[in-house]
């Protein structure tokens, strides 16, 4: 390149002030609430605020556990979940393999109708849901709830498979059926090995869409023991007041901290994902 | 039987039809009815759409979700824009920290709606112990009524989902800058292309694409935003800060006015299908490039 040697420290430096700049400020939030969730009720009120909290009441976190069932709510946000995933991916590999591997009538536009459902907001869609389930006395189901959790991620997952599962070369196909292969041993050791990136990126997206999901179990449980983590928050937002910051804190940072952790390790994969999603999408 | 297509698409389109298709009917049913969630029978009118129009909250509610899509947008917009291009070119004179910068952007959108709320409330704090008033008062400024303000309160509603949203729009910039092609780069670069240039005829025609795409999901997401907003402001203060999504639930689950509720979830259905329509004349677009 023909940038002179000192532009290019400028550039340098001009980068990694920007870089501070970013992560402070994505950060903070995050730190600012560890920090409160570590301080005692004095402390948050103490003007000026301590960033590093000095008495470090690592005991907010027992007491929480103590008052609120969270390890309850993050159970139940795990198997929403992982139901989820699996119930979705058992429905959107079928799918987007037909719809790639296929020739049919009206293909294009069953593509679009499917595409519509993803833009349709979930309160819009969970109002009637909630009268019918009520009418039939099936609030509470989880597995009612996973059915609408899956519903709502089905078409994107099924554009992206069908998306990834179009650049398998047709001749694999092919390969499998001179061997004396039938359809569904095609998909199943043939097209799903090969899928397998593709099917992580999908596990990715869903199950981070899935856990912050929270319009669908807000009105479709009432029933404190089966909240996932979303819902639970909000719960134990209603039943804190201004004195009791430091717990709200405390119960948010558990709810969060499984997933930034995985995000952390995973990050890599995770912006593979997106990415190849985004340029393929 | 396996050799058609049909037997394998069937679960999706059982699950799509009872989940989607089902409640959508039912919803444009209800909007026609004064339905209400405390007695059963209900009779068939236009009465809930005569008054939704005419209701004094309406217009307000629409310039507040107006105001709240539209900022959010362009702002996540431009912020995705500019931290994906500042990692981009990190990497490409090989700095280190690149991978922290897009992992602390990222971990935003791992994180509930409803905490990102219960995050920035606690951020927002209006007494003198809130750490941005408190910053604030060390350059002489503020106190700041961040949400209990009417005007404020959709700023700072406004300025959390910007911050949320950020994310999702960075990582699709970052795809879409990962595939301007190195060698016309370096083409304009041999011709003489200043900074400003490059960005406007090459790096910006070439994302153009993903950039739309971009607009689009951003825009029918935060139309979409229920969750965030209710636990920062639960819609106050007043309505200062009720977008549609969240007005459709108080009007039901609050007031108990299905009928009204139910027509304004029509109107949030027939913006969420027009921007699908326009997603997909640019999806078209693209596809004949």
């Amino acid at each position: 390149m023909m940038v002179g040697a000192k532009k290019q420290r400028w550039i340098k430096v001009g980068l990694y002030i920007s870089y501070v700049l970013v992560v402070l400020s994505f950060l903070f939030p995050l730190l600012w609430v560890l920090s409160l969730s570590l301080q005692t009720r004095f402390e948050v009120l103490q003007v000026p605020p301590s960033i590093i909290p000095t008495s470090f009441a690592i005991g907010n976190y027992r007491e929480v556990l103590d008052s609120a069932p969270v390890l309850q709510y993050l159970w139940n946000s795990f198997r929403i979940v992982a139901s989820t995933v699996v119930l979705t991916l058992l429905i959107a590999i079928p799918a987007a393999f037909a719809l790639s591997r296929y020739r049919m009538k009206f293909k294009s536009q069953l593509m679009v109708a499917v595409l519509m459902t993803q833009m349709i907001s979930a309160v819009v869609i969970t109002i009637p849901l909630y009268r019918l389930f009520a009418s039939w006395g099936l609030l509470n189901q989880l597995w009612l709830v996973v059915l609408v959790y899956v519903a709502v991620v089905l078409p994107f997952t099924t554009w992206f498979l069908k998306n990834y599962i179009d650049t398998v070369p047709v001749d694999m196909d092919e390969a499998a059926i001179i061997d004396g292969c039938n359809k569904w041993q095609m998909l199943s050791r043939v097209l799903f090995p090969v899928s397998i990136p593709g099917i992580v990126s999908v596990v990715i997206i869903v199950a981070v869409q899935s856990w912050s999901q929270f319009v669908i179990p807000f009105i479709l449980i009432d029933d404190a023991s089966l909240y996932p983590v979303s819902v639970g928050v909000v719960n134990l937002q209603s039943t804190q007041t201004q004195i009791t910051t430091h717990l709200l804190a405390a119960g948010s940072i558990m709810s969060i901290i499984p997933v930034v952790i995985l995000f952390v390790l995973l990050q890599r994969y995770i912006v593979g994902a997106l990415t190849s999603g985004a340029v393929k999408g | 039987m396996w050799d058609t297509p049909y037997p394998w698409l069937i679960p999706l389109l059982l699950v799509l039809a009872a989940v989607f298709l089902y409640p959508i009917l039912q919803i444009v049913r209800l909007s026609f009815t004064d339905a209400n969630m405390i007695q059963v029978g209900y009779d068939y009118t236009l009465e809930s759409y005569l008054r939704m129009f005419t209701l004094p909250g309406f217009l307000p509610m629409i310039g507040t979700t107006a105001f709240f899509v539209f900022f959010s947008v362009v702002f996540q917009l431009f912020a995705g824009f500019i931290v994906a291009l500042l990692i981009v070119q990190g990497e490409k004179m090989n700095l280190r920290g690149t991978v922290v910068v897009r992992t602390s952007v990222l971990v935003a959108w791992a994180i509930p709606g409803v905490v990102i709320g219960v995050i920035w409330g606690m951020l927002y704090n209006e007494t003198d112990a809130g750490i941005i008033n408190y910053a604030l008062s060390t350059i002489g400024l503020g106190p700041v009524s961040f949400l209990s303000d009417p005007t404020m309160a959709l700023l700072s509603v406004t300025l959390a989902n910007i911050w949320r949203g950020t994310a999702f729009s960075m990582i699709l910039m970052y795809a879409g800058l990962k595939t301007v092609s190195k060698d016309v780069l370096e083409a304009a670069v041999i011709d003489g292309a200043s900074a400003l240039q490059r960005m406007k005829n090459v790096i910006l025609p070439a994302i153009a694409p993903i950039i739309l795409v971009n607009l689009i999901i951003i825009s029918i997401d935060t139309f979409n935003t229920f969750d965030m907003v209710m636990a920062l402001t639960g819609g106050g203060p007043g309505n200062s800060t009720e977008v549609i999504a969240l007005s459709i639930y108080t009007a039901i689950f609050r007031e108990f006015n299905l009928g009204e509720g139910a027509a304004t979830a029509v109107v949030l259905l027939v913006v969420n299908v027009v921007m699908t329509l326009v997603y997909l004349k640019v999806l078209g677009r693209r596809g004949e490039e």
